[in-house]
């Protein structure tokens, strides 16, 4: 019993984790289609913008997280106005953004060791304590990572589906040059899409931080994750980027409570392959021709 | 309204549109007509802002336009019907009109405006849940007239309205665009084809590779068979 309650709580934070993740990225591949290898550094700007307001300031994590969502919603922004624009709808779009992305994956960590230094750093949780369920710790924090995925991802499906401006971004990733004949800002509405994924990132880099610690290479593995679950997910679906979250966090979570912690990412790259020789588009793929 | 000087335009450094000249009047219908590939859709592109002209100025009310970017001229009421429609194919037939009511100032007023386009053609709001790419091709030309026409345009620029459609449909489509410019909007026609455009037309330009070779009234340049035969064939 202890045993299945810690796969499927373990499972299911997993699951909110990478789907927090995947979700900003999967956002700006299916509204601006560039790989945005960057968001993982935006994760860990958001963290040590966090971090320095709680350990410098010494002010409440509570006054912390939006300040490093913002600081990370900021960032993305800059990132866009100074890379992505100017080379939006050229040639070469693809390789420039992808370059320009991982040298400020680079960058953003070699910043982090200069300006605080390379030692884990600890930010607070958020919701501190815990409960205990057969055996099993039950984090505060934990639960509210949860509630707060499955609450973005929500809001996000709303905003695209309902809102003026999301149905921009639609309008705007489906047919770019009919967008701006409707007046639509193509540039700004895809900085604002671009800006909304790194507050989510940051969002993550803030709440995620408890659990790993910080260090200047923080946000690498929860990116490749995401950009896994984004994979198998399908890219640019914001529903694929949801359920294969919580399909891959559960799947991982019972692969390494039941048969131990070196079958664990090895079984879910199995997974992937055999998903991917299934359905090469990814659980719910819109492919090339479909977007958002 | 709109008025056109000198313009030049073309792609990667081979002009196609040479030093055009044009004025649409307000309440009018002009109509350019010319051959398939003379610089029609260029020079609807070059007015709107997705193509920069190498030279020329257009103005509309009186206000230099040239290089404006294509969602502020839309926003300024100078709406433009693309050729291919261009709609969102994954987006509804609601969602699609109302895009064309994005502009901030036109978007408080969607309901009425989604009202007088279901006026034009009911169908839309019966149909309103379906997605774009499964609608036929007489179907998305109405979808992109109506999606243009939820704008607050002061004059709708329209690119070749009959391309790809049955006579029926054809017919169906000027009517509508008769409606329209009763309305008080005023039109600029691409097309190829003088016959259809009799009813619409107060003025006819004539483009042949890239400039305007003839400029008159509809009522006697349309009537000039011997004329339009040897520009159009």
């Amino acid at each position: 019993m202890t045993l299945l309650v810690q796969a499927i709580w373990g499972g299911v934070l997993f699951g909110a984790v990478y789907g927090l993740m995947a979700l900003g990225l999967t956002l700006v591949w299916g509204a601006v289609r560039f790989l945005n290898l960057a968001h993982g550094a935006i994760f860990t700007v958001g963290a040590y913008a966090a971090y320095w307001v709680v350990s410098s300031l010494n002010l409440p994590i509570l006054i912390a997280l939006p300040f490093g969502v913002l600081v990370a919603a900021a960032f993305s922004y800059l990132m866009h106005l100074a890379l992505i624009r100017p080379v939006l709808g050229k040639p070469g779009f693809d390789n420039s953004t992808l370059i320009a992305t991982v040298g400020i994956s680079i960058s953003v960590s070699a910043a982090a060791i200069l300006i605080f230094n390379p030692e884990y750093k600890v930010v607070p949780a958020v919701l501190p304590g815990y409960f205990v369920i057969s055996g099993v710790q039950i984090t505060n924090q934990g639960l509210l990572v949860i509630a707060t995925s499955l609450a973005l991802f929500l809001l996000v499906y709303l905003f695209l589906t309902y809102t003026r401006q999301g149905m921009a971004v639609r309008a705007v990733s489906q047919q770019m040059e009919a967008a701006s004949l409707m007046s639509i800002p193509v540039e700004r509405t895809y900085g604002m899409v671009i800006a909304i994924s790194g507050a989510l990132a940051g969002l993550a880099g803030v709440l995620l931080s408890p659990f790993f610690f910080l260090n200047p290479n923080s946000g690498f593995n929860p990116m490749i994750q995401a950009l896994i679950v984004t994979i198998f997910g399908g890219l640019g679906s914001i529903r694929g980027a949801l359920v294969a979250g919580f399909v891959l966090g559960i799947f991982e979570s019972f692969v390494e409570v039941f048969y131990g912690v070196a079958w664990a990412q090895p079984g879910v790259f199995v997974l992937i392959i055999l998903m991917l020789i299934l359905r090469p588009n990814g659980l719910f793929g819109i492919g090339e021709v479909r977007r958002l | 309204m709109l008025e056109v000087k000198g313009l030049s335009a073309g792609y990667a450094g081979s002009e196609v549109l040479h030093g055009i000249d044009l004025v649409v009047n307000e309440h009018e219908g002009v109509i350019v007509l010319g051959p398939n590939g003379h610089g029609k859709s260029t020079l609807l592109r070059a007015i709107t802002g997705l193509l920069r002209p190498t030279a020329g100025q257009v103005f509309f009310n009186g206000k230099e336009i040239t290089r404006w970017r294509p969602d502020v001229i839309a926003a300024a009421g100078v709406v433009h019907i693309p050729q291919g429609d261009l709609l969102f194919p994954e987006m509804t037939v609601t969602e699609n009109l109302l895009m064309g009511a994005f502009h901030r100032p036109t978007w408080g007023e969607r309901k009425e405006r989604l009202d007088r386009v279901y006026e034009l053609w009911p169908w839309l709001k019966d149909r309103g849940g379906q997605l774009t790419r499964t609608l036929s091709g007489g179907e998305r030309r109405m979808l992109a007239l109506g999606r243009g026409l939820m704008s607050k345009a002061e004059i709708l620029l329209i690119d070749e309205p009959s391309l790809g459609l049955t006579p029926l449909t054809t017919q169906q489509i000027y009517a509508s665009i008769q409606k329209v410019k009763e309305s008080g909007i005023a039109l600029l026609l691409a097309d190829e084809n003088a016959n259809h455009v009799a009813g619409l037309a107060d003025r006819v330009y004539l483009l042949e590779t890239g400039s305007l070779v003839r400029e008159g009234p509809a009522d006697t340049l349309l009537k000039d068979q011997a004329l339009l035969e040897s520009y159009l064939g």
